[in-house]
């Protein structure tokens, strides 16, 4: 690892963390000033659901957690967050290395005498490090937002201490394998698109499981590996799909490490 | 004219790429309708559900075990779509002149900045045109099995109109940052933030009566499915709010790039 691109790297990011941070703040505190009212309104319908016949209730990924109950709450706002994380990390993963080709500054960086290990090694412990950074704003605010709204209900703080950790894990999947598809293609030209797309379809997968209630989909979408509902329900991540979740983040990580060294990268003619 | 053809060929791809994304997303969902369709006891298990809640996916007077009322609750999900790839299109193809260090070319041949946004706004217009016939087409095909009736052809003709006029706002809207952000890297977060935002507002808007009136501040709920669904028409106050948004974008965009100083 170089300190100099470390420190540059971080520097780059900095505005990215700070407006998601501002974002994330936002959001954690508009929506639970919505809570309290919530509340009442989902005791009532809770009632209805508990009439309900099991199996129609295990169609919906929703339908074993208590929406009235605080973290029930929560479970909405974390799935916005998880989606905003998702593209911050999307962006971090898909810019890493491919930004320096589309500034045309990858043959600048490519003559200095650093190999192209220590490239990548330095990039993504600043990206890293940005994400932490991020992970860490999103729980303060989390918890204050909390304190701020709950009045009387309670929450139990290690569960939400579960879900931020697992969030953190979630937003290295997008870093890695962001990372993984900016190599793969030829060229990116702008990141934006692709993280947008990339959050978003996984997104979108995971509302269709949600609502229509098939387990299939549960392995190709990341934020099924980390469902909040499942964090509430068992107080523990689902191993099995965490598992899998830090396997592809993993992988995807040392391939990217393969192609980046071994990349035919355009000079600036 | 030029322009226009170059601008076609190059976000050809664009266009290709975000049409697989939506093929894929119409096949899984019209695929998990079959589990769904015509079953009683579902639909009581819906009514039950907390209304904040159904609101929050827009799942409200909505019958889904019927093909209409289920693509009702896709509704969002494609204006998203929409909505996305349109922001995008539009601020990209602005400021990628300027990314690609390509700005001054294009600026010293004998065209006029006017013309230049022009022939690339129609550019991006046919992509968003050929947008909407491929999820419309998409989503005629893949239900055929379900023996589509006349109400809901009538129901995803008024959708997709919906999808258009959403997408023409974020085009517009795109098209303006692409023109007036001093740092070309800034127009395609601001698009996100703003897309975020409004999606976020229009799950919100939902949750509770007193956040209702937040419906007007996002494109997503001026054309609510459940709306659609009931009156059949799109909503005369809704249309003409979009009118004014895209024509003040257009406006500003035109204003602005002319005024710019490029960034080289």
């Amino acid at each position: 690892m170089k300190s100099n691109i470390y420190t540059h790297e971080l520097r780059m990011k900095s505005r990215s963390i700070l407006t998601w941070s501002i974002a994330i703040f936002a959001l954690m505190f508009f929506f639970l000033s919505i809570y309290p009212s919530f509340a009442e309104e989902a005791e009532l319908a809770n009632q209805l659901m508990s009439k309900m016949p099991e199996e129609l209730k295990q169609a919906f990924g929703l339908s074993n957690t208590d929406m009235a109950s605080l973290l029930g709450f929560y479970t909405l706002v974390m799935v916005f967050t998880q989606l905003c994380l998702a593209i911050q990390a999307g962006n971090f993963g898909f810019g890493l290395v491919s930004i320096e080709e589309s500034e045309l500054t990858a043959d600048f960086l490519l003559t200095k005498p650093v190999s192209r290990v220590q490239i990548l090694t330095s990039k993504l412990l600043a990206a890293l490090t940005a994400i932490i950074i991020t992970n860490l704003v999103t729980g303060a605010a989390s918890f204050l937002a909390i304190t701020t709204f709950r009045s009387s209900h309670t929450y139990d703080a290690g569960t939400l201490t579960l879900m931020l950790v697992g969030l953190l894990i979630f937003q290295v999947f997008f870093l890695a394998v962001g990372l993984v598809i900016s190599l793969l293609v030829k060229r990116i030209h702008n990141v934006t698109p692709y993280s947008l797309g990339l959050a978003f379809s996984a997104y979108v997968l995971n509302a269709f499981s949600g609502v229509f209630g098939d387990v299939k989909l549960e392995y190709i979408t990341p934020f099924k590996h980390f469902d909040p509902n499942y964090i509430i329900e068992h107080n523990a991540f689902d191993t099995r799909l965490v598992l899998i979740n830090i396997g592809i983040s993993v992988a995807a990580i040392a391939i990217s490490y393969w192609l980046y060294i071994r990349r035919d990268i355009h000079a600036v003619s | 004219m030029n322009i226009f053809f170059r601008e076609l060929k190059a976000n050809r791809k664009s266009l290709i790429t975000w049409s697989i994304v939506l093929i894929l997303l119409i096949m899984i969902s019209t695929a998990k309708y079959s589990a769904f369709a015509g079953d009683e006891s579902m639909l009581k298990v819906l009514e039950a559900m907390p209304k904040g809640l159904m609101e929050a996916f827009s799942m409200r007077s909505f019958n889904l075990t019927t093909l209409t009322g289920f693509y009702g609750v896709m509704g969002v999900f494609f204006y998203l779509m929409g909505a996305m790839a349109a922001a995008m299109w539009g601020s990209d193809i602005i400021s990628k002149e300027e990314r690609r260090k390509t700005v001054e070319f294009s600026l010293v041949l004998p065209v006029s900045r006017n013309r230049v946004i022009t022939f690339k706004a129609l550019a991006a217009l046919v992509n968003c045109i050929l947008y909407v016939l491929i999820t419309w087409g998409v989503s005629l095909l893949a239900v055929q099995k379900y023996q589509p009736d006349q109400a809901f052809r009538d129901f995803l003709a008024l959708e997709m109109q919906a999808m258009f006029i959403i997408e023409l706002i974020f085009l517009a809207v795109g098209l303006l940052l692409g023109c007036a952000m001093k740092k070309y890297k800034l127009a395609g977060s601001t698009a996100i933030g703003i897309i975020l935002v409004a999606y976020f507002l229009s799950v919100f808007s939902g949750m509770q009566e007193k956040l209702a009136n937040l419906k007007w501040l996002t494109p997503f709920k001026y054309f609510d499915s459940a709306d659609l669904f009931q009156n059949g028409r799109l909503d005369g106050t809704s249309l003409l709010i979009s009118a004014g948004i895209i024509l003040l974008c257009l406006a500003a965009a035109y204003y602005t790039y002319n005024k710019r100083d490029l960034y080289i």
